[in-house]
């Protein structure tokens, strides 16, 4: 199949994965991730992780193809796709080797830009995004976990990915530390960056991200506008996912959720 | 794979038996074959071993034990058959190849006591639990500590080499290319030990807390809820183990000051 | 003072740990009553865990460092209890799921009577007060299972069990469901309900504040290691600091801030229904959002 070109796009077909032959863990998805900001919920043990490992080329599908604006996964390797997709892995301790804050967050420019000076440039930049610039200079584990994980979204953010996968990004972390992600995510929106996050905090999702897709078993079962598909009883239930507090609050008050949802101090 | 270990679940008279029994049986029978230059007193033991293993029924894990040094052994026949030190007997020449005597008797002894020590330790390793093990030192007056850092071992490491999988996942996804030549791979050691050692720390730090926290240490002599009974057929065989033992040593250390 | 009364007495707590220069905890005094449920809030690094630590005297006997002040637990500072009895008195909980399992024990029975083992007690007590557990923890099916293999909440479920089966008369938890999926949360909230009916004073670090107040009495608020307030959730989360140090507060919480909607206490709501009658009123008078 011929690269297309200028294809801004994820697009996922007929993808079917197993660990274990014939153990399907995802089950024929299919369907396009656009520039909408994104949120992948469900359970744990519902395919989550994986469909990300696999957008991430760290995994190969067992049947059909991803395309990464054009590139198919099949045909590249994680490594070479760190330039165009970023994950912040969810366990700051499953990466961080350097004994520096600078150092960590220009191990990955390093390896993608392969310049020295750019590298630095964009790791004082993206500690400057999450807040960490006066800490460059120290040791990671001198840091607390809330601040490691901030870390390791510079250290993605600094090799400039035109996609940028959040695994988890509100465990651990205080309200604070939250709404600090939140603006860093509708900066890179407003940049025109994909956005994709899988995690279970409904009330983050309904904030930042506009499409929400639920996985339930390895499918799909829900997939649209967050505000509709978080409204979705069933559907939530049947993931064992909860209703985001806003909505709870405006069905009870007895007001459309436009109502309230900008009113936040 | 939960713990490491090579422990096969099976209902016999030779798993029934107490670790410290099997543990006697091995240490008696290693230090015996090599107290003793004698082929005969290794081989003595060898077979017991294998009889043993048979009554255990796990003669075919332990032929896959004694199969791992085949090439060893061999080499070392073939070697010590040519240039051990002492040759002077010859006894079969294959095309250029000279082979003597006290080489082949030499390698042959050495063989033996190696696969002897094998089997003694195989049968234990294939026989018990490992955490029964530790149990059953612990009781007889090991460091509880001691003990505790034994058994977590076991299952600490799978737990290290998946966490190992997915550390090797974040640094790719960090553009870490683990293929290429030496240097490559070479950066790429350092990126997935670094995380792998970094983060067990903290996780042993973690886990100290956790059992601090539910009193380990607290006293020199813990209950122990896992019974591992010790029948008077265990004492029996300690004894004859202890005995022979002395035996050897008082003998060796006769001839010793005899010569 | 009338320490025998009250469960835990905190006086003039201050602690650093070693290499820092900076206090962890700075002049902390607070008293909890037996059976009461207290929660702790602050931002991260406010001193949260090192006060859950400080309960159990981990800080300092197992981490080092320098501390002032004391803690008393039933009337004695913790670090003259000694560990068997100290352990029977006050359990401590962690985040982290995976690391809280001893690595030693190959079955979930074994895993939970661990602590009892350690302390000495009878094998017939142990394996008695080990089912006992299990069963009210709802880990009875799971007993010969190992632990690892178990679920992200069945495994806190198997550390509160752990520490529980040595009975103690205090429990603290350091941000328990943090690493959990909503299942295991409300799986361990669930636990908690039932730790409260059965009279144990629950010490809980949460940042879903939104559960956090349908399981606490009493609030502490930390800000970098001095205790900013005690009190009521209703009268923390009104206060002027959580504002000035962005703690946050309930969601719905904060839309009734954002209208100025209050109780007619002049407290903010914290607890749902609550602030949905006081929204009520207050979006009639604020008019549709334009």
């Amino acid at each position: 199949m011929a690269q297309m070109v200028n294809e801004r796009s994820i697009k996922i077909e007929n993808l079917w994965f197993a660990y274990k032959s014939e153990e399907y863990v995802l089950k024929g998805i299919s369907l396009t991730i656009d520039e909408r900001p994104t949120a992948i919920v469900g359970q744990n043990g519902a395919g989550k992780t994986t469909f990300v490992k696999l957008l991430k080329a760290l995994l190969k599908p067992t049947k059909g193809d991803i395309w990464i604006f054009g590139q198919n996964t099949k045909d590249t390797t994680a490594a070479k796709l760190a330039k165009t997709v970023g994950l912040v892995f969810q366990n700051p301790s499953d990466q961080i080797f350097k004994s520096k804050v600078l150092d960590e967050v220009m191990f990955g420019p390093l390896n993608v830009f392969k310049d020295k000076h750019k590298a630095y440039e964009n790791s004082l930049r993206a500690l400057e995004i999450v807040g960490l610039s006066d800490k460059k200079e120290e040791h990671p584990y001198d840091l607390t976990l809330s601040e490691r994980k901030l870390l390791c979204l510079a250290s993605v953010l600094a090799m400039e990915p035109e996609v940028i996968i959040l695994d988890e990004p509100t465990i651990a972390q205080d309200r604070y530390s939250t709404k600090l992600i939140s603006e860093i995510i509708q900066q890179l929106v407003s940049l025109r960056k994909f956005v994709i996050t899988i995690t279970h905090d409904m009330d983050f999702v309904l904030e930042n991200f506009s499409r929400t897709i639920v996985f339930t078993d390895g499918v799909v079962i829900s997939d649209g506008e967050t505000e509709k598909v978080l409204s979705d009883d069933r559907a939530l239930e049947k993931a064992h996912l909860e209703v985001p507090w806003l909505i709870k609050l405006a069905r009870r008050i007895g007001v459309n959720y436009d109502e309230i949802k900008n009113l936040r101090v | 794979m939960k713990t490491v270990s090579l422990y096969v679940d099976k209902d016999t008279f030779v798993h029934k038996l107490e670790p410290v029994t099997k543990l006697w049986y091995a240490f008696t029978s290693v230090i015996l074959s090599f107290i003793f230059p004698s082929i005969w007193m290794g081989l003595l033991f060898l077979s017991i071993s294998v009889f043993l293993s048979l009554v255990a029924r796990v003669l075919k894990n332990m032929v896959g034990f004694v199969s791992a040094v085949l090439v060893v052994s061999l080499t070392m026949l073939v070697i010590q058959g040519m240039f051990y030190k002492e040759n002077a007997t010859l006894v079969f020449t294959i095309g250029d190849l000279k082979f003597y005597k006290e080489g082949l008797v030499h390698a042959t002894l050495l063989i033996i006591r190696i696969v002897n020590m094998i089997t003694a330790f195989g049968l234990l390793i294939l026989t018990t639990r490992p955490s029964d093990m530790v149990t059953n030192l612990v009781q007889k007056g090991l460091s509880p500590k001691l003990g505790y850092i034994l058994s977590s071992v076991l299952q600490i490491i799978p737990q290290m080499l998946s966490a190992a999988s997915t550390i090797i996942d974040a640094q790719r996804s960090r553009g870490l290319e683990t293929e290429g030549n030496f240097s490559q791979k070479l950066k790429a050691f350092f990126a997935l030990i670094g995380p792998l050692v970094l983060s067990s720390l903290v996780e042993a730090r973690e886990r100290a807390v956790a059992i601090e926290v539910r009193g380990f240490g607290a006293t020199k002599r813990p209950t122990f809820v896992k019974l591992i009974p010790e029948t008077r057929t265990d004492r029996f065989v300690k004894f004859i183990m202890k005995f022979v033992l002395v035996i050897a040593v008082v003998w060796r250390v006769t001839l010793w000051i005899l010569k | 003072m009338d320490t025998e009364v009250k469960k835990i007495v905190v006086e003039n707590l201050s602690y650093t740990y070693p290499l820092s220069k900076i206090k962890a905890l700075d002049n902390v005094s607070f008293s909890i009553f037996p059976g009461e449920s207290v929660g702790i809030i602050g931002r991260n690094g406010a001193g949260k865990s090192t006060l859950c630590l400080a309960l159990t005297g981990l800080v300092p006997s197992f981490f080092g460092g320098k501390r002032s002040g004391r803690v008393l637990i039933d009337g004695t500072d913790v670090l003259d209890i000694p560990k068997e009895k100290l352990v029977r008195k006050i359990g401590l909980v962690l985040q982290n799921p995976f690391s809280q399992i001893s690595g030693a024990k190959m079955t979930v029975f074994e895993e939970v009577a661990f602590g009892l083992e350690n302390v000495g007690l009878e094998r017939d007590e142990i394996l008695e007060k080990v089912e006992k557990i299990l069963r009210r923890l709802d880990l009875w099916s799971k007993r010969d299972q190992n632990p690892f293999e178990l679920s992200g909440g069945q495994l806190q479920r198997l550390a509160i069990a752990s520490v529980l089966a040595l009975e103690p008369e205090i429990l603290v938890l350091d941000e328990p469901t943090s690493q959990l999926d909503p299942q295991g949360t409300t799986e361990v909230f669930e636990v908690l309900s039932e730790l409260k009916k059965m009279g144990i004073t629950i010490i809980l670090v949460e940042h879903k504040f939104e559960k956090l107040v349908e399981h606490v009495d009493k609030l502490i608020f930390l800000h970098e290691g001095k205790l900013i307030g005690f009190s009521t959730p209703e009268e923390i989360f009104s206060m002027r600091e959580i504002d000035e140090y962005n703690v946050g507060e309930p969601i719905y919480t904060s839309v009734c801030k954002k209208l100025n909607a209050r109780k007619p206490n002049g407290k903010y709501p914290v607890h749902f229904e609550e602030a949905v009658e006081v929204l009520k009123g207050a979006l009639k008078r604020h008019g549709t959002n334009g």
